[in-house]
């Protein structure tokens, strides 16, 4: 499991956020939320190994984070980064199978199984036998997504601690792919046990689809918690600036519907 | 600067004619004496080689200065003196030649200066079964004597060879004794617009102190880049320079127009000899010509010769 | 997520299909052989194509035939043999260049491979070595150091960008160091240095081969067995780090092999340039970047392209020869860009 206690992450020697405790169990997802510039995208960094934290500890299976390989790491931490970019053609099939680089014990059968599940997972098959700069932006995004799974399924037997993370990963999709993503992490989390961080804009998707959240304001904690004890008006104009009301949700009651201003 | 060693073949030739020689006055019969003797001009005859490649321009010359031009059945590219060696199928520029294309022409001697190469390729070539003779390719007097003893050697006119060498050397030394003045002399040379003027350790040099004149820039190493306040300063009596220069130029009014010639002395005394690349820095066989022809310069008897 | 009529079918590929990239390699493997039989049997010196095996492995029976075997075994083979090897070498460390700096204008000589090879060339001969011989080891020397300082200098700066700027500023250095031997070389070291330049493939012998080529294609294998790293370099770097590639420990290996597989072939050929810059191109252009089978594609093509250029300059202007780096650019440039034309960029 990954554990974080007391972290301080920043760049530079220079302190981002400080005094993040958290701890990523399988099973759940785990959203983050906050405004510009709050932090979200150098704490989902410094909780995938890329950048050192700056004070505190961080833990993966008791180990501390930074003193696991790089190849270890990535069979079980998957990470799917903002606008990602690809130098030269590649076909779509060859990027997500890039995922399961970690896995090199895979069988080319296993392979092609593993594959043909997160393609369509992702709503992605459609487009496997195309060139990947020749899709659109969401289209991408969904390759990508595709990718992260591969690496987040491959060779996970029963039990295995697997963490997924997201950074806005629905940054380019309609809002029927932005569902589809969501709905998609929400079941594998539970029909897979993966342990999911993802990073949101959207408050209410985030409120339909996250188990726990956490809201960064003001260089640390907000509030974290579920989405029903955390997105109150208090804490909601406390991170993000302005006033904030909050419905129940004309769908289902047991939701809450965020407005802003 | 190479590491080529010189062949040995041309004194083991020597060896081998003496002994030949001294079986004539074994015999009693001079009929059979005659004969024998004929027989053994014949097997010379026979044994010399008659298809030759030559790698390097100087070496060509002294192939053709012996006679022996009809021999040659390849050379390269900068075997441009006689005319008649435009004809010969050209085996690259010595430097660089081609192994395959000398062997593809089928020769029973190579004749190569030391600066030939590829570093491996002389080797190659003798791999191939070649005799190759090297010869030092240094713009000196006793080296035009050993590439002229040793490429007679090597045809079989070794005779023939050494009158032409000593011819060479005589008149050379005679040129020398003759008063040159110890003139301040500039040689450049311009392929691309920029001059270049020629330090020691150049043919260039070799031949101004062979004429007696006086390098301006015998304190640089080598062609280097003119700097036309330098040339100035150095204020030379006369400017050598080559053809191929002027042609560079455009021709003479604009060589004498270029910065760093026109105010020099020698530009305004109309103090400029010309001559060929050859024949001015190949130290071949016409080495006496070269000689008059630029001492007859500096001294200004014969103005802008050639 | 899964729409219910996904054909998962059409991705997992029947074992009879081969990919297109290993029909492609057969394919290449198939050229790169008549090729090279093509380029054995023809030369300045005229040799029957049918003769090829008696000479071979008969023995000679006349003073022709023994010339003939002569030329083949000492001259052409070599040659030949020496062609494949540096074009495979070149273009797979460029193949693998440009996907370090995600850059398909990158070659060997970003990182100061040639222009090192270069600066140890030209003091060997400037400084007067004793003789040829010498100027192999120094130019190996040359690349090693100017690679290793580059890298040394560059690793401290995050990513790749460290390591671009400091080859360019290495190769500045090394340069104006060309510049000022070259000024103060003499007319015949002159000579010797704008031939060593042009690049050529006339030196090979047996025994340099017998230790350039078990050297250069083994370490060859060991890059191709890098296509994953490389693929996942293609994402980006830190997608690279996710899938498990750290970008120092992958940097450091690249680099070190390039410089180890190149430094030699600069040593031994001299400055043949374009050939790791634009093969590796050509291939991804056709098949794609999947370095899978970019890379051995690439190896095979670049094998092609060098024994290709070597035969046309051995037999263009016989019974001379042109220097292989003017073929090379003289065929690569244009066709590159009738290439860019045709596919509007």
């Amino acid at each position: 499991m990954l554990v974080a206690e007391q972290l301080s992450c920043g760049r530079n020697g220079r302190a981002v956020l400080e005094g993040v405790s958290l701890q990523l169990l399988p099973g759940e997802v785990l959203g983050v939320l906050g405004a510009n510039g709050a932090g979200k995208s150098t704490l989902l960094a410094t909780l995938a190994g890329e950048i050192a934290p700056l004070a505190g500890q961080l833990h993966l299976a008791a180990k501390p984070l930074l003193h696991i390989a790089a190849e270890t790491l990535a069979r079980s931490r998957t990470v799917l980064p903002q606008s990602p970019s690809l130098s030269f053609d590649l076909g779509v099939r060859e990027i997500v199978a890039a995922g399961a680089y970690p896995f090199p014990e895979l069988s080319p059968r296993e392979l092609e199984t593993l594959l043909a599940r997160t393609l369509a997972l992702a709503d992605a098959t459609a487009f496997t036998a195309r060139r990947y700069l020749a899709l659109s932006g969401g289209e991408q995004q969904r390759v990508q997504f595709a990718r992260v799974l591969t690496q987040a399924l491959a060779g996970k037997v029963v039990g295995e601690y697997r963490v997924l993370m997201l950074d806005e990963p629905t940054a380019n999709l309609d809002p029927r792919h932005q569902l589809l993503l969501l709905r998609t992490v929400s079941a594998l989390a539970k029909s897979e046990g993966l342990a999911v961080l993802v990073v949101l804009h959207d408050v209410n998707l985030a409120a339909q689809w996250c188990d726990r959240l956490l809201l960064l304001a003001d260089g640390g904690v907000a509030a974290l918690g579920s989405p029903d004890e955390v997105l109150i008006p208090p804490v909601l104009q406390a991170v993000y600036g302005v006033a904030a009301t909050v419905l129940p949700h004309p769908a289902s009651a047991a939701r809450r519907l965020v407005l802003f201003g | 600067m190479c590491g080529l060693s010189y062949d040995s073949s041309p004194a083991g030739e020597a060896v081998r004619a003496t002994n030949e020689s001294t079986l004539i006055p074994i015999m009693k019969n001079l009929f059979l004496a005659l004969l024998l003797s004929l027989s053994t001009v014949f097997a010379q005859a026979a044994e010399a080689p008659q298809r030759v490649v030559s790698l390097g321009g100087p070496l060509t010359e002294i192939v053709y200065a012996l006679g022996a031009g009809n021999r040659l059945v390849g050379a390269d590219i900068s075997s441009l003196y006689p005319a008649e060696t435009a004809k010969l199928p050209k085996v690259g520029y010595y430097r660089a030649f081609s192994v395959e294309g000398v062997a593809a022409l089928n020769p029973d001697l190579v004749l190569a200066t030391d600066q030939a190469g590829p570093p491996q390729a002389i080797e190659q070539l003798r791999r191939l079964g070649k005799r190759v003779i090297v010869l030092p390719g240094a713009p000196t007097l006793d080296a035009l004597e050993q590439r002229i003893q040793g490429v007679s050697a090597a045809l079989g006119l070794r005779s023939d060879g050494s009158v032409m060498a000593a011819q060479i050397r005589g008149e050379v030394e005679q040129l020398r004794r003759t008063p040159s003045g110890a003139m301040r002399v500039l040689l450049v040379s311009n392929h691309t617009g920029k001059l270049e003027g020629a330090g020691r350790d150049t043919a260039a040099d070799a031949m101004l102190k062979l004429a007696g004149a006086k390098n301006v820039l015998a304190a640089q190493k080598g062609y280097k880049p003119l700097s036309a306040e330098a040339s100035l300063a150095l204020a030379p009596a006369a400017i050598v320079t080559t053809n191929m220069s002027i042609q560079a130029a455009g021709g003479l009014s604009q060589f004498l127009a270029m910065p760093g010639i026109a105010a020099t002395p020698a530009a305004k005394n109309k103090r400029v000899i010309v001559m060929d690349d050859l024949l001015l820095l190949g130290f071949g066989p016409r080495l006496p010509e070269a000689l008059r022809v630029l001492k007859g310069g500096l001294v200004g008897v014969t103005m802008a010769s050639r | 997520m899964s729409s219910p009529t996904t054909p998962a079918l059409t991705i997992a590929s029947s074992p009879l299909q081969l990919p297109r990239g290993l029909i492609v390699l057969l394919a290449l493997l198939a050229v790169l052989i008549l090729l090279v039989l093509v380029s054995s049997a023809s030369g300045a010196v005229r040799i029957p194509f049918a003769e090829l095996p008696r000479l071979l492995f008969g023995t000679p029976t006349s003073d022709e035939e023994l010339l003939w075997r002569n030329v083949l075994l000492e001259v052409r083979l070599p040659r030949v043999a020496l062609a494949v090897v540096a074009g495979a070498g070149l273009t797979l460390t460029g193949a693998a260049i440009q996907a370090l700096f995600r850059n398909p204008l990158a070659e060997p000589g970003l990182i100061g491979i040639s222009s090192g090879g270069a600066l140890g060339a030209v003091a060997a001969i400037v400084l007067g070595a004793p003789a040829m011989i010498w100027l192999a080891p120094a130019a190996f020397l040359g690349s090693v150091v100017a690679t290793s300082l580059c890298y040394h200098i560059g690793k401290r700066q995050q990513g790749v960008g460290g390591l671009l700027l400091t080859g360019v500023a290495i190769n500045v250095v090394c340069g104006s160091l060309i510049g000022l031997f070259t000024y103060l070389a003499d007319d015949n070291q002159l000579r010797s240095l704008t031939f060593w330049n042009m690049g050529s493939l006339a030196g090979a012998t047996w025994s340099s081969l017998a230790f350039l080529a078990p050297w250069t294609l083994g370490l060859c294998l060991l890059l191709l067995r890098q296509w994953r790293a490389l693929n996942a370099l293609l994402l980006g770097e830190r997608e690279a780090q996710h899938l498990g590639f750290a970008m120092k420990p992958v940097r450091r290996k690249l680099v070190l092999l390039v410089a180890l597989i190149v430094g030699p072939l600069v040593a031994a050929t001299g400055v043949i340039g374009f050939v790791g810059l634009v093969v590796p191109h050509l291939v991804r252009l056709t098949l794609g970047a999947d370095h899978r089978w970019l890379l051995p594609n690439a190896m095979v093509a670049g094998a092609i392209a060098l024994t290709l250029a070597d035969w046309l300059a051995r037999v263009a202007v016989i019974p001379a020869e042109l220097p292989i780096g003017i073929v090379t650019s003289l065929i690569g440039g244009p066709f590159f860009l009738w290439l860019l034309a045709r596919r509007a960029f």
